[in-house]
């Protein structure tokens, strides 16, 4: 029988990290400096990791591991947000990391590292869990996974799991294939697909907004709900990712896997338990009642679109063909809005309104519902009011909720105004929110892949875009079709307008 | 507000707060709207010569988090029956300097005297369907006579037991408590969660798990003179969580000096036999920091700032029952009177 850790006290400490070494493939990347070693030494800040817990960086750049240590003290010292940064807390970190230069494409690499995870083991007490982070080019994923297998890392007493980025492939069959190729060195219960975006607070705090609460369930519904917008905008253009993005588009970078997400947090079933199967497989029906387009429909509930240059608070910002690495032709959507619908009893009829966008006026992430208005307009002269009922939840920049409603104006007669009832995260709480990869990575060293998207989801959602897709890939668009620092193409205000909405302005 | 004869009315008090609503939403009229907050019932009961400035400036620091209605009951030691109470809000503005979030607060001024009167005073004060915690602040309110009839209107009561004179004394005290009154909250142990959880998470590493059947002598130092109750709690909650896997340790407490006297500046679980701990935690030189020894490795571990308000607030958080503290309370008065 194994032994239990009597000291646990749920109540007070805050979930079980077991031992565990993390080897991250692409140590010297962006993704890595920027956003993965931060949160690791935030974690340990908050003396949530194992004191042995040790991270295996590898990358072509030959480097010592005192020269790795250097080299993430840097980024930690500059991507750390919001947190103080303690030399002593860092110093025992950074006992704990280590390097190994080397090539993927050279399969000698899989040995030596298996057997320096074993070294690792012996002075860290790792107890042979090993978390490979795949922080690379996508196109590294299969090698990796296929070298990993072959050589059998890190197969030992311990837990192995594997960590991916999106994009999940590029189109149901190249993700199919991915899956596959995965699954030929892991489980599927081993493999995590991150989504950074179920990792924000927010989109967590939905699941704890629907079903924690007895109010909200009831109205959830093709009855009450009369559609739901969700918008993520971004008001910078594609920076230096030029040529990736002109390979992906809005529709595959963001509708594909964030958004399809949130959407299937809003509008999931409540799941019989909060265990990570029973939550993801809600999600994964979800998915799957997306309705997926005929051709035909495609273009009449889609809309493509990508910015053009504009003179932008005093400056001159490019369009997208004019981005670096972007073709001067280029046909890539830098605006996505899609009109979807979920073909099941709860949904039947209502749209779901996404949308995704570069160069927007503002950076916002948020969903809208907005129900139906009273059955009778009694107020106003009978007037039917401009202001419906919203609820919006805000997922980023500032984390919050918001109840929009109508109230009596103070004084003779019954003249109604809208009021806001909000709730603002981050000040409610008067704590810091974690950032979406330190819960990720806490949740995977866990084992708790609530958060992570599943091979079905993946397809499922791959489904629906891919047939959005195709139709797109044989139109010739009249591009750029929308300026800079607008929100975006008329057709997509002529979208809404056909079912008699509009976009609202976050 | 103050009536003639030391009394008050709570119907006035709850008229003087809805007055208060009226003309702060005046004061916000337009887009600066002023939203009310409330989940608890905050009762808090100090003596007269206590801190006020300290305590209005907790509670205004736990208002973000747990917004209520602030109920302070300032006691002196007086023979004749005297009440006096006013009303006021503690306001802030989250929402960039738009809206206000306002929550009311409630000072009533008692004699020692008046102490029975105070329970039908504060039960109509209460905010309905919210959950009334009472924080004592003073060992000599807990000791009086009368003080069971308020502590009855409240599910849970806080007291600090490191504010007793004779730490043994105070735990058979409040096991009294315990049994006889509503949930229980010591101050003293919530300051050991930091110490109990860095303990729990040296032993989730499972190379270090397999060590612990083997642990035979703890070693808790402290700086009183007098083993504190902190340190009762400790050795409770590590003895009956060794008891569990079959190990039972000798326990060995030896104190250091220096204050706070509560405070603990090591624990160490060693085996018969072994040179170096299991596993030890010291505090270190810098301020709110550990240092994590075991199986050869060493780490560092910031222990955030014990205030009144980061007690609280985690106390708070926890409405309902707390299995592992009734045990330890009950364990660690036992110990302390072995």
């Amino acid at each position: 029988m194994s032994l239990e850790n009597p000291f646990q006290d749920p109540l007070r400490f805050e979930r079980r990290v077991p031992e565990c070494a993390m080897v991250i493939f692409g140590a010297n990347g962006d993704l890595t400096k920027r956003k993965l070693l931060p949160a690791l030494y935030r974690l340990a800040y908050e003396r949530r990791l194992d004191a042995g817990f040790a991270v295996l960086g590898i990358s072509r750049t030959p480097m010592s591991d005192d020269q790795f240590r250097e080299k993430m003290l840097a980024s930690v010292k500059e991507f750390l947000e919001d947190s103080p940064f303690d030399a002593d807390v860092w110093a025992a970190f950074a006992q704990g990391l280590f390097y190994m230069p080397g090539d993927i494409d050279n399969p000698a690499i899989f040995p030596a590292l298996e057997a320096r995870l074993k070294e690792i083991e012996a002075a860290r007490h790792t107890g042979g869990n090993v978390l490979f982070y795949l922080s690379t080019q996508p196109s590294q994923y299969i090698p990796i996974a296929q070298g990993l297998g072959a050589a059998n890392v890190g197969k030992g007493a311990g837990w192995r799991r594997i960590v991916i980025e999106k994009p999940f492939g590029h189109d149901l069959a190249s993700a199919r294939k991915l899956s596959d190729e995965l699954h030929s060195a892991f489980e599927e219960s081993e493999v995590y697909r991150i989504d950074h975006y179920l990792g924000k607070e927010t989109v967590q705090n939905i699941l704890a907004f629907r079903f924690g609460n007895g109010i909200f369930e009831p109205l959830w519904n093709r009855r009450y709900v009369n559609h739901v917008q969700i918008t993520a905008a971004e008001s910078i253009g594609v920076e230096n990712r030029g040529a990736y993005y002109q390979e992906a588009g809005a529709l595959r970078d963001m509708i594909q896997n964030h958004l399809s997400q949130v959407l299937a947090t809003i509008a999931m079933e409540p799941s019989a338990t909060f265990r990570p199967t029973s939550v993801r497989d809600e999600r994964s029906k979800l998915l799957r009642s997306i309705r997926v387009m005929k051709p035909d429909e495609v273009l009449q509930n889609t809309v493509s679109g990508q910015y053009g240059p504009a003179h932008i608070g005093g400056e001159d910002v490019p369009g997208f063909r004019q981005e670096q690495g972007v073709k001067p032709d280029a046909q890539t959507d830098t605006y996505a809005a899609i009109t979807f619908f979920v073909d099941n009893w709860r949904w039947a009829g209502v749209p779901f309104y996404l949308r995704s966008g570069k160069r927007l006026p503002k950076r916002v992430t948020e969903i809208a519902i907005q129900f139906n208005a009273a059955p009778l307009a009694i107020f106003n002269g009978g007037e039917t009011t401009t202001a419906p009922n919203l609820l919006i939840l805000r997922i980023q920049p500032e984390e919050g909720i918001s109840l929009k409603f109508l109230s009596k104006r103070p004084g003779p007669g019954m003249k109604l105004r809208p009021v806001s009832m909000d709730f603002n995260y981050g000040s409610s709480f008067g704590e810091r929110s974690p950032s979406a990869y330190e819960t990720l990575l806490l949740d995977v060293i866990i084992g708790d892949a609530t958060l992570y998207t599943r091979q079905d989801m993946v397809e499922a959602s791959w489904a629906v875009v891919d047939a959005i897709q195709h139709v797109w890939d044989e139109t010739s668009f009249d591009f750029p079709n929308y300026a800079s620092g607008t929100w975006g193409p008329k057709a997509s205000d002529d979208m809404l307008a056909r079912r008699g909405h509009v976009w609202r302005q976050p | 507000m103050s009536a003639a004869g030391g009394t008050i009315a709570p119907d006035r008090i709850l008229h003087d707060m809805a007055d208060l609503w009226v003309s702060l939403g005046k004061q916000g009229e337009g887009d600066a709207g002023v939203l009310r907050a409330c989940s608890m019932t905050l009762v808090v009961a100090a003596e007269e010569s206590d801190d006020a400035q300290a305590i209005g400036e907790t509670l205004a620091a736990l208002m973000p988090e747990h917004p209520s209605r602030a109920i302070v009951i300032r006691f002196r030691s007086e023979d004749q029956r005297s009440l006096a109470a006013r009303v006021f809000a503690q306001c802030w503005m989250p929402f960039g300097h738009r809206q206000q979030i306002c929550c009311e607060q409630i000072e009533i001024t008692a004699s020692d005297a008046s102490l029975p009167d105070l329970a039908a005073v504060v039960l109509p004060l209460t905010v309905p369907d919210l959950p009334v915690i009472l924080w004592c602040r003073s060992p000599r309110l807990f000791l009086l006579p009368a003080f069971s009839q308020l502590a009855a209107i409240a599910q849970k009561l806080v007291l600090d037991s490191a504010a007793f004179g004779d730490p043994a004394a105070a735990l058979g005290d409040l096991c009294g408590a315990a049994a006889a009154g509503p949930l229980l909250a010591d101050l003293s142990w919530t300051r050991l969660t930091r110490w109990r959880e860095l303990i729990a998470q040296i032993f989730e590493n499972r190379a270090q798990l397999a060590n612990l059947p083997l642990v035979s002598n703890i070693l808790i130092s402290h700086r009183a003179v007098a083993t504190p109750t902190t340190a009762y709690y400790l050795a409770a909650w590590l003895l009956e969580g060794l008891d569990k896997i079959g190990a039972h340790p000798r326990v060995q407490f030896r104190s250091d000096g220096g204050e706070p006297a509560w405070r603990l500046s090591l624990v160490e679980l060693r085996a018969q036999g072994r040179p170096d701990a299991i596993a030890s935690i010291a505090l270190a030189a810098g301020p709110g920091a550990a240092e994590v020894k075991t199986g050869g490795l060493v780490s560092k571990a910031l222990l955030p700032a014990l205030t009144d308000y980061s007690l609280m607030r985690e106390e708070l958080a926890i409405p309902g029952r707390d299995p592992a503290f009734e045990r330890a309370l009950a364990a660690a008065a036992k110990l302390a009177l072995s």
